[in-house]
């Protein structure tokens, strides 16, 4: 849902709030619409004006009569650090696009100080202002900064000159390093605010108010008045139309008042009319916007909502009034915080699709500046960057909004799909047919590389070199069919060769078995013989008879039938 | 609902009744069917109470059923088919379809084990992944399904590209596995959410993604090298709690010193006159080189990299290292990371201290004891590498953003450092016009003279770039043709003589050739006129850019130079303005609608609904009040000043003033009768509004503005009489038919501009004070 909310920061004074969930805050975000209600809170701060700097994930409150400057990171919702500064700081103002990554505090001494919130880095300028800086705006190029002292004086300064490590070519020359590149200084009393315009081209606009009850927009780019309006009370706070159509004023007096640029049909911006640009406008009293009671005290600072059509007005009663751009007067009291509002800076809209998406990192804890000696001066004068020179910030991954814009690759197609692109379903069909025609065991290998390049467009010529490829492929199956065929019959051969193997292994063996009961038979027959020998001695001997020759007659006997025994079992053997 | 109804029934009828082998043929138009039935699948099921409300229950599920049955087929047709259907149902039941989605979960698990043809395991991948990421933002289906089923998948997948050696950590890449890029992209998409679940296999993944960074040669197609890298960094993901900012950056320094490393080797036919501004860097580089052997590494280097060896490896190491870092900067991280800006400077710092050396010799680099023939080919390599180098730092801007301001300064001098030495590298042009486009965004109104100047040659350059070849040549070519065929006949193609047309044709497609290198240019074009302050250009190559613009029509560059109008010139009359030409080519468009018709301001016109209703009486009465304090002032020297010039106009009369010049200028260009009638008209309304004016103040206001307009109608002429002059000033010798076509369209334009009344007023802020002082001061002097 789109919600419009805006931050508000106070002064502490002596009074106490009536409600209690305003005790001991000091700074608001409170919710414009869709409803007026209060939503967060951050406690123990005190602002000045020009005191409050809002960045995508921080709060930066300069704390008045102080040199400190409380950080509060807005995702945690409570306070992240206290930053020492060496000066009083006297207004702040963050810039670096959507991250806030630089912040620019003017200081009681009439120098600016800038701290790179990522990388720790802070850097000096020179006290170029005789008077405290009272304002510090940055343009939308974050390329120049203003600083409005209470001198009366207007420096811009250049921030890419002060932050670079290597200065340009011609900024050698110059005397003192790190000071303005251009002075404006046409006011007569202090300055109270400086508004900068919404351009990023080289037409933008400045405006400055100050005490001498005068409003002069220039152009900053080159310090040249555009128009000097004489106002009828003293202003304390500005803001611009976010067209740059006009200007509001908020007064000491607690009226604020618009300032339109545009007062007669013309096709040409009138603040560029070169005729008008010497003639001081005079601006009556009479169409101020009155606040609703005499007590509202000064408007202290004043913005204008996202659509340019609601002013909001902070004041020293602690009352944020919004006023009816349209209709040119007040139209309600949109909170009351009790201590004076000094400051109200509005955020951007809540719930717009595009500004979710589009942060490219966040920085979600600040790095303290540090005073490490390389990263202040020695560098600078060396124009080389420090190696411990580091960036801490968390990237996060790339909006969806880019992807489609950079058109997605095959699998970012195929992941986000409501099923599956038309080519890799294609490709999977002709895989599957080729799969019908070939055998199945003979499929997974060789068409494993045909899937390589999932996603490429389906061309003809594609078409043409895939079908050639399934030829070949076609080609290769049946060799390998063949090459399968001629590996079975050999396999099949080699089995009925073993089992021939095995028949002869077997036959062996009943050989070896016989043979080797013959062998027993043998070695029975022998030993038979051998006991028959032994009787026969025997019994020769007690007849009386010499036993050998009987043996021997036995032996001669036998040999005829064993000897061809033998021969036939050292044959087996 | 009663066609969803309806189709989701006929879906169920096919997939049950049509024989499975048929269903792939149909998958298609039965997943468009599923998919325009999101609204049925996707509701509760809990409401559906009713009759007709179970008949749709009874109808999901049977649907559900008979995928999660054919995930299970026999046949691989059921099981392609049925991926397909899976992510289908997925994609259009969300919720619904995802609580019950464990079946279907184990089903494609399944597949990815079994030997399916390659496109059913990519598309099951694909659905798995896409099952875990719908799942992430329910944390109770992440713990049913994703957080128990992600380990066997991501195990599976590992399978599929890698073989695991048993009781070893790392993995081995199969080669020529068609599954690698859809696994990495898997794994790259899912590794950010489920860390916990990655961290076990984070030493496995790693060691397959060196493996395919560190191929060499080559071995893996650049998208496959692309993602690995990804997931390389990605794994800081997986780092245990908190420490995966420390992970990062170990792993970006680690990236840095390789890169050195390898610098070391690949640059040692030169001596480098870099120094590390890093001491610890200084140290850890100070190994000796052994110039004997062939130029290579020798062993793995910081990130374990595998060795190499041949410069042209080597280079190509660096490049894909180089483009590692570059992705460090683009991926998303898990926590803060500290982005060492420093290193990553004094990296290019030392890669592009190198160049090309403009003399053939360039001994001053040359390192003695390196043959001539390696150092050759390293400075026909260098071009590539400065290149990746710039897109390095183009990332790096671009990340950076305005945060880049303290470092850009630094970068721009780099760049122009090797764009002197090696502008004639396509690659290297394309990389400059990338990079200078960003940082002048950034910079750009705050440069100054001299940083302006030194990007004048980076302008030249890009300005050729943009035109069309032939319109730069045939110029030159024409008279030089001439004298070489009287002198040399020999050496000039016969084929030009016989067809002069075949050399334009050729260099037209020629220019066609190198659509980064001339898109690069030409957006970079309309940043340098938006950006860099105008006062700065000098004059001729202003001019130099806008007879480009003009010449090749592009709308954005026409606008800028419209918008940005170079200042005005002491003695020269009129500026110089391409308006005319927007008018021309670009009649119709809307933007160039607004800027020749302003309607602006469009709020306070508004008579009926707006806020402003009750403006105009306020605001006539400001300008009563403002106008009689400041008349007494202001009149007594307003009167000399402007009058006087609008009475010479009428009279004609002796012009001595720098408006009064514009207009004689356009009197001699242009004889045409409707200045003559113009300017009586001018007198007689402005006259005629400044004596009602008293009467009805809002009659002043409406006449200015056609008084305005009619005294402007000559105005474009004569700027772009101007611009004619201008150009050719810069180069006569060879602009003889473009100078032509200049004058032939300033004429026409000035037609064009007749007939448009008020042209040149938006742009104009500054430098057209005439348009509103006649009448405004006419006004002030009746009163």
């Amino acid at each position: 849902m789109l919600s419009e909310c805006f931050v508000a920061s106070t002064l502490a004074s002596a009074k106490t709030p009536t409600s209690s969930s305003l005790r001991d805050v000091g700074i608001c975000v409170h919710e414009l619409q869709p409803s007026a209600t209060l939503r967060s809170t951050f406690k123990k701060s005190s602002t000045a004006p020009n005191c409050l700097a809002v960045s995508a994930s921080h709060v930066f409150a300069a704390q008045s009569e102080k040199a400190i400057v409380h950080v509060y990171s807005r995702e945690k919702g409570s306070q992240e650090a206290t930053v020492p500064f060496p000066e009083r700081i006297r207004s702040i103002a963050a810039t670096g696009s959507k991250n806030g990554d630089i912040v620019v505090l003017g200081t009681e001494g009439g120098r600016l100080i800038l701290w790179e919130v990522c990388t720790g880095r802070q850097i000096a300028t020179t006290a170029s202002h005789l008077r405290p800086v009272t304002a510090v705006v940055v343009d939308p190029t974050s390329n120049f900064i203003l600083s409005g002292s209470a001198d009366a004086s207007i420096h811009v300064w250049s921030l890419v000159d002060l932050l670079s490590f290597t200065k340009s070519p011609s900024t050698h020359d110059r005397q003192t390093p790190n000071s303005p590149i251009r002075t404006f200084s046409n006011h007569r009393a202090a300055i109270s605010a400086v508004a900068v315009g919404h351009s990023s081209g080289k037409y933008n606009i400045a405006i400055s108010a100050a005490h001498d009850n005068t409003a002069i927009a220039w152009d900053y780019r080159t310090g040249h008045i555009l128009r000097n309006f004489l106002l009828p009370d003293s202003p304390v706070s500005l803001a611009l139309d976010p067209v740059d159509r006009a200007f509001y004023v908020g007064y000491e007096d607690g009226s604020v008042q618009s300032i339109d640029f545009y007062r007669e049909k013309s096709a040409q911006h009138p603040i560029y009319d070169p005729s008008l640009q010497t003639t001081p406008a005079q601006i009556s009293a009479e169409d101020l916007w009155l606040p609703p009671s005499a007590d509202s005290g000064a408007a202290l600072t004043v913005t204008v909502s996202h659509d340019g059509m609601t002013l909001l007005s902070g004041h020293d009663s602690g009352k944020v009034y919004s006023w009816n751009v349209g209709r040119r007067k007040y139209a309600s009291t949109v909170a009351d915080f009790t201590h004076p509002v000094t400051n109200l800076a509005m955020l951007p809209l809540g719930g717009l699709y595009e500004q979710v998406t589009s942060l490219k990192r966040v920085a979600q804890t600040l790095v303290k500046p540090r005073y490490v000696h390389s990263l202040v001066d020695t560098a600078q004068s060396s124009g080389v960057v420090p190696a411990d020179y580091e960036f801490s910030s968390h990237l996060l991954p790339p909006s969806s909004s880019a992807d489609t814009a950079a058109g997605l690759d095959w699998f970012m197609e195929a992941f986000s799909h409501a099923s599956f692109p038309t080519p890799i379903l294609e490709r999977g069909l002709s895989e599957l047919a080729v799969m019908d025609q070939l055998a199945s065991t003979a499929v997974s290998t060789p068409f494993a590389g045909a899937a390589m390049d999932v996603g490429a467009p389906a061309t003809d010529s594609q078409v043409a070199s895939l079908e050639a490829e399934i030829a070949i492929l076609k080609q290769k199956a049946t060799l390998s069919d063949t090459a399968r065929q001629a590996t079975t019959d050999e396999l099949t051969k080699l089995r009925s060769d073993l089992a021939n193997l095995h028949d002869y292994i077997n036959e062996l063996q009943d050989k070896q078995e016989q043979s080797q009961r013959e062998k027993f038979r043998r070695q029975a027959c022998k030993e038979k013989r051998e006991i028959r020998r032994r009787e026969a001695w025997f019994a020769a001997e007690r007849k009386g008879e010499n036993g050998d020759t009987a043996v021997r007659r036995m032996e001669v006997e036998d040999s005829s039938d064993t000897s061809d025994i033998d021969d036939q079992s050292s044959d087996e053997q | 609902m009663a066609y969803m109804l309806m189709s989701l029934r006929a879906v169920n009828h096919r997939l049950t009744n049509l024989p499975v082998r048929e269903l792939p043929a149909i998958a298609a138009s039965l997943a468009a069917s599923i998919a325009e039935c999101g609204e049925l699948l996707s509701a509760p099921q809990s409401q559906k109470a009713g009759k007709t409300d179970s008949d749709h229950a009874v109808q999901v599920h049977k649907l559900v059923t008979r995928i999660s049955s054919l995930l299970q087929d026999r046949t691989c047709e059921g099981r392609w088919a049925a991926v397909v259907l899976v992510k289908a149902l997925v994609e259009a039941g969300q919720w619904e379809i995802l609580r019950g989605s464990e079946p279907l979960v184990r089903g494609l698990m399944g597949i990815l084990n079994k030997s399916d043809p390659a496109s059913t395991k990519i598309m099951s991948v694909i659905t798995l992944t896409r099952i875990f990421h719908l799942t992430y933002q329910y944390p109770t289906l992440v713990r049913e399904i994703t957080t128990p089923s992600l380990p066997g998948f991501v195990t599976s997948t590992l399978n599929l590209i890698s073989a695991k050696p048993s009781s070893e950590p790392t993995r081995r890449l199969k080669s020529n596995t068609p599954y690698l890029e859809v696994v990495l992209r898997a794994y790259s998409e899912l590794i950010a959410r489920h860390p916990t679940t990655f961290r076990p296999f984070s030493a496995q993944m790693h060691s397959i993604l060196q493996a395919i960074v560190g191929s060499t040669p080559r071995s893996h197609s650049r998208a496959v090298i692309d993602v690995s890298e990804q997931l390389f960094i990605a794994l800081h993901h997986c780092a245990p709690k908190n420490t995966g900012g420390e992970e990062w950056k170990n792993a970006c320094r680690m990236t840095i010193v390789s890169i050195h490393e390898t610098a070391n080797h690949v640059l040692r036919a030169v001596v480098e006159q870099w120094e590390s501004v890093d001491p610890s860097l200084r140290q850890q580089l100070d190994h000796s080189i052994d110039y004997a052997s062939e130029v290579g590494s020798h062993g793995t280097n910081a990130l374990g990299l595998a060795r190499w060896r041949g410069l042209d490896l080597g280079v190509d190491r660096l490049l894909v290292l180089l483009r590692m870092l570059s992705t460090f900067l683009k991926s998303a991280t898990s926590s803060t990371v500290s982005i060492p800006v420093g290193s990553i400077l004094d990296l290019t710092a030392r890669l592009m201290s190198v160049t090309v050396p403009s003399d053939a010799g360039g001994v001053h680099q040359a390192n003695p004891e390196i043959s001539r023939t390696e150092r050759e080919h390293l400075f026909t390599e260098l071009p590539r590498i400065h290149a990746a180098c710039m897109k390095l730092l183009h990332t790096l801007v671009k990340m950076l953003d305005t945060a880049a301001l303290p470092v850009s300064q630094t970068i721009l001098e780099q760049i122009l450092w090797v764009f002197r030495a090696e502008k004639f590298n396509k690659k290297v042009r394309t990389a400059v016009y990338g990079i200078v486009h960003v940082l002048v965004k950034l910079i750009g109104p705050s440069m100054n003279k001299k940083t302006v100047s030194s990007l004048s040659d980076v302008i030249r350059i890009c300005c050729s770039d943009i035109l069309p070849q032939d319109v730069e040549n045939s110029a030159k070519e024409l008279p030089d043709a001439k004298s070489k065929s009287k002198t040399n006949s020999n050496a000039v193609n016969a084929d030009f003589f016989l067809n002069p047309n075949l050399k334009q044709g050729r260099q037209t497609s020629a220019s066609i050739k190198f659509p980064k290198l001339s898109r690069a240019a030409s957006s970079l074009l309309p940043v340098i006129l938006t950006y860099i302050p105008t006062e700065h250009l000098a004059p001729p190559i202003r001019a130099e850019i806008d007879r480009t613009i003009i010449i090749t029509s592009d709308k954005d560059a026409m606008y800028a130079s419209v918008l940005n109008p170079s200042p005005a010139v002491k003695g020269r009359g009129a500026n110089i303005s391409i308006l005319p030409f927007l008018a021309r080519s670009y009649p119709t468009e809307m933007d160039v609608e607004a800027l020749i018709r302003p309607r602006m301001p469009v709020l306070t016109n508004s008579t009926g609904v707006g806020h402003y209703v009750d403006v105009e009486d306020d605001e006539l009465e400001e300008v009563a009040v403002e106008a009689t304090p400041a008349s007494p002032v202001s009149t007594g020297f307003l009167r000399p000043s402007t009058t006087p010039n609008l009475q010479d106009l009428v009279a004609s009369g002796g012009p001595n003033k720098a408006t009064i010049t514009t207009t004689l200028n356009k009197r001699n260009h242009l004889e045409e009768p409707g200045i003559q009638s113009a300017l009586p008209s001018t007198i007689t309304e402005a006259s005629a509004g400044g004596i009602q004016i008293k009467k009805a103040r809002f009659e002043s206001t409406v006449s200015t503005t056609p008084a305005g307009s009619s005294y402007v109608k000559p105005e474009p002429a004569t700027s772009t009489t101007s611009i004619q002059t201008s150009s050719v000033k810069e180069d006569t010798p060879m602009l003889d038919n473009n100078v032509s076509i200049v004058i032939e369209q300033s004429s026409s334009a000035s037609h064009a501009a007749t007939a448009n009344p008020p042209p040149e007023d938006e742009d104009s802020d500054d430098e057209m004070p005439t348009l509103n002082i006649e009448p405004d001061t006419d006004e002030e002097d009746e009163e």
